[in-house]
């Protein structure tokens, strides 16, 4: 077992008191557990230097740290700084509670095999419980801000409650400065013809060490749409399970990493169909250049009863570099037989017709492989619900293909 | 097949092998006395003993692999007879009135002579015939060619220098863990060697040998196709065999030097067990082949026996202008448990791959693909397909893809794309609507869905190949 894991669980012990079963049947789990190796599937890619080596301290003090803006968006920000809450929303609308409590849904969601899952169960100070009332729409964007100073550790955990009808739209924002360590772990419950559309951004680049999972349960006709954007750093690894609990749910998730330097990103995509008339759709892009890795697992589970289910992914990755690496999974696992499931994965360079076609109109050849990885991804961020956060994200990427240019 | 041949296969087995080892049945259990014994009773040369011992003892210090999508018992190794001579005669049952009549309803319906279904039965066939011919001529024209082909025991002594060299190249003894073991006990398998520029006149096949039915436990087989050679090799029967081995864990070495092509070809029906799962062959087997320059080789395999099969035959693409090929279709039912596919790994430049794989799942039986196409830094415009389809017939069955898709190489170009459906109501309704009974109609969608595996079996195979699979898919449908 690592050092950091055992400093953790040294951790957990010394402020036990007051945990509630849930997190004390996670602490149970923790001292049980094999550290992940490179002979662990779902760490077969993704090696944990980084965290073994991480200098990363819980601050007694922590500097005020801002969330980027984005314009023309007013949220309602809910602010961890090193890991502590710091600000809820001066006003909530009506229908929408934050409270600083224990819930029934945490860690019912999140499955129980995420190592950094767990230790988040028993590290995450303030666990926020965010609920939506019955039949209610809230119109304003509601923002998770996971803002971590240098050298700081910090572990945050939020659960929402989207009761029957209502909907809620979410934005999962994290910004780590230099060496941190973060594990954000959020779980959605949605309930019966509620609907959620959620971000996910990790645009942050650089030494920081960041783990973490968004875990959605879709109740009866509830649906969701989720879009993740994450940059590498030094590791950076996002698990997202979408659970269909309730007929007629449907699930939306698109995906993007743009890695670069020697950036590390791995994504988890597992969907468990559990029961029929369900329907999934996946769409992931990666491009990795330089001396950069991705790993993507996309699994589809089927599970007996799941008749009638749609469920397709896509994952598509542009590999820019002779040193880059791009490892893809996408796995099925089918028990019902009246059901329609696909995959699909290719990994490939830019088409070089059509480099030459844009370079006989004229175009520089750096120009043309911007515009055309561009293309590949916009794509996705054209499907974003809330057009401001797409006009806010495409000039950072644009930035971010410009400097994998330079190179 | 033809009656001829037959014959030869009875006579084949009437001679030689039976009195060679009849004496010999170990008792169980496994430790470097029972390897020093099988080599003693091979008449194996020092450097032999030495290879299986040190494989021995890597084997010991590994640990039973886990990942695999199937779910078996603990087998107990310590519990298996690690070298039995072929059943005498007397043990045999004396005529096919004393074979399970279920195995002669379908030798029957898959169209297999007499003569034969006593040979697969494991009848005691006295030699009656006189097909001394049929050998020699078989044997002449290899010879003549100057290809190698003879069980590998024999070439341990005839063809040191070549074995030595090669054996173990492909796979290393301490690859996996069944590997590992296979090395240490292998008691026989065949050697085949196609000289420079040659074109190996006639198909080869396990099945022309009868030596090799009962040594398949732990089989082990190396062909090696020098320079500019072609070579098409066939292993296994479309008929079910009986045999009462529980465990089979065999390895399978090609090496294919510059120019040349290799098409390895396999039908795999070993006994599957009975409707509820109980008994059945263990299948787990590991082969590779490596591709040298501008080399080929083709794997195509049908799996339809066994109740569990554990079996990935690769491709190392290491020469320049290499291809691999991978063609399977696999059907489980029943309770039987495959988890078949795989491995491409490019190395050379220009190295291209193709893989299809058609899996069908009826009753209560799970069906995995996995495979692994890898491109490493140096595999320059590298190119790769793959295909995984499923079908499932029924709802208490399951299919399931696993595919490993790493590339470390800008330029190689890799897809992957895997569906699942099941035989469509549209498509049953349009072929009852013309008369055919839902069995046939089944049988024919089916038919049509591997139809791009079958047309790479040989000829008489692929015939035989879908009759098989009609006659496995009886009783799934409704």
């Amino acid at each position: 077992m690592s050092e950091w894991l055992q400093q953790a669980i040294a951790r957990a012990d010394s402020i036990q008191d007051g945990f509630e079963d849930q997190r004390a049947s996670s602490l149970a789990l923790l001292k049980d557990i094999q550290w992940p190796t490179r002979k662990t599937e779902a760490w077969k890619y993704t090696p944990l230097r980084a965290v073994e080596r991480s200098t990363a301290i819980f601050k007694e003090e922590s500097p005020e740290l801002e969330p980027v803006a984005v314009e023309g968006l007013e949220f309602l920000e809910l602010t961890f700084v090193d890991g502590q809450l710091v600000s809820l929303p001066e006003e909530l609308p009506e229908g929408l509670t934050i409270e600083m409590q224990e819930s029934s849904l945490f860690a019912t969601i999140k499955p129980e095999r995420h190592v950094f899952g767990l230790v988040n169960d028993v590290l995450a100070a303030d666990v926020a419980v965010v609920t939506v009332a019955e039949g209610v729409a809230i119109e304003q964007l509601l923002r998770i801000n996971n803002l971590l100073s240098n050298g700081a550790q910090g572990h945050i955990r939020v659960v929402v409650d989207i009761k029957a009808g209502a909907s809620l739209k979410v934005v999962e924002n994290a910004e780590g400065q230099g060496a941190s360590l973060t594990t954000a772990y959020t779980e959605y419950q949605i309930g019966a013809e509620a609907n959620l559309e959620h971000y996910r951004f990790a645009l942050q680049a650089g030494d920081n060490v960041a783990i973490g999972g968004s875990h959605f349960k879709l109740l009866e006709k509830a649906s969701l749409n989720s879009s993740i954007i994450g940059f590498g750093s030094n590791l950076q690894r996002i698990d997202t399970d979408i659970i269909h609990a309730g007929e007629k749910a449907d699930a939306k998730l698109n995906a993007i990493y743009l890695l670069d330097g020697t950036e590390l990103f791995d994504l988890h995509a597992n969907v468990e169909h559990a029961v029929p008339n369900c329907t999934t759709e996946e769409n992931v892009r990666g491009i990795a250049g330089d001396s950069s890795r991705a790993v993507f697992n996309g699994r589809i589970h089927i599970h007996r009863d799941a008749q009638k289910t749609l469920a397709e992914l896509n994952n598509r990755n542009l590999l820019m570099s002779n040193k880059a690496e791009i490892n893809t999974k996408p796995e099925l696992e089918i028990y019902a037989d009246d059901v329609r499931c696909a995959h699909g994965a290719t990994i490939a360079e830019i088409d070089r017709k059509a480099l030459y076609y844009l370079q006989t109109r004229g175009v520089s050849r750096s120009q043309a492989q911007l515009m055309l990885s561009f293309g590949f991804i916009n794509e996705l961020i054209d499907q974003m619900p809330t057009a401001e956060l797409a006009e806010w994200v495409r000039p950072i990427i644009r930035d971010r293909f410009a400097q994998m240019e330079v190179k | 097949m033809t009656e001829q041949i037959d014959k030869a296969l009875a006579r084949e087995y009437e001679a030689g092998f039976v009195s060679a080892v009849e004496s010999e049945t170990f008792e169980p259990g496994l430790d470097e006395d029972v390897i020093r014994r099988i080599s003693e009773v091979k008449g194996e040369p020092e450097w032999m003993l030495e290879w299986r011992l040190k494989a021995f003892r890597v084997w010991q210090e590994m640990e039973e692999p886990d990942w695999a999508h199937l779910s078996y018992p603990k087998i107990d190794l310590q519990s298996v007879s690690y070298y039995s001579a072929p059943k005498s005669m007397k043990d045999k049952p004396k005529s096919l009135d004393e074979v399970d009549p279920e195995l002669l309803r379908t030798y029957e319906k898959l169209g297999i002579p007499l003569v034969e279904q006593q040979m697969l039965a494991g009848i005691a066939v006295d030699a009656v015939f006189d097909s001394v011919s049929v050998v020699t001529t078989f044997r002449e024209k290899l010879e003549e060619a100057g290809v190698i082909f003879c069980p590998i025991s024999e070439a341990v002594h005839k063809y040191p220098d070549l074995i030595k060299k090669y054996i173990g190249s492909v796979v290393p003894t301490k690859d996996n863990y069944f590997a590992a073991l296979n090395c240490a006990v292998f008691t026989d398998g065949s050697f085949v060697y196609i000289p420079k520029g040659t074109r190996c006149p006639m198909e080869l096949s396990t099945y022309f040998r009868i030596n090799e039915q009962n040594t398949g436990q732990f089989e082990r087989t190396l062909i090696i196709a020098d320079e500019g050679s072609y070579v098409s090799y066939l292993e296994g029967c479309t008929a079910p065999q009986r045999d009462e081995n529980q465990l089979h864990a065999a390895v399978v070495e090609l090496v294919a030097m510059d120019n040349a092509e290799i098409k390895y070809s396999t039908v795999q029906n070993w006994y599957p067990g009975d409707e509820e799962g109980k008994g059945g062959i263990y299948n787990f087997v590991t082969k590779r082949g490596v591709c040298h320059t501008n080399a080929k080789i083709s794997w195509t395999q049908v799996e339809t026996g066994s109740a569990v099969t554990w079996k990935y035959p690769s491709c190392v693409l290491k020469g320049d202008n290499s291809v691999g090929e991978f063609y399977s279709v696999a059907l489980t039912r029943g309770r039987q448990q495959a988890d078949t596919g795989t491995k491409m790994i490019h190395i050379g430049k220009n190295t291209k791959s193709t893989i299809i794989s058609k899996g069908i799942s009826a009753g209560k039986s799970n069906n995995s693909y996995r495979g692994l196409v890898r491109m490493n830094p140096g595999a320059e415009g590298a190119r790769n397909f793959t295909q995984c389809d499923s079908l499932l017939i029924g709802d208490q069955c399951g299919a399931h893809t696993f595919p490993y898709v790493e590339s470390r190489n800008p330029s190689a170009i890799v897809e992957h794309e895997a569906t699942t459906s099941k035989v469509s109501d549209d498509q049953l309704f349009l072929c009852r609507q013309r008369g055919v009974d839902p069995e046939k109609a089944v049988s024919m969608i089916v038919n049509g869905f591997c139809k791009e595996v079958f047309k790479e079996l040989p000829m008489e195979f692929a015939v035989e190949a879908g009759k098989l699979l009609e006659i496995s898919l009886e009783g799934s449908v409704g």
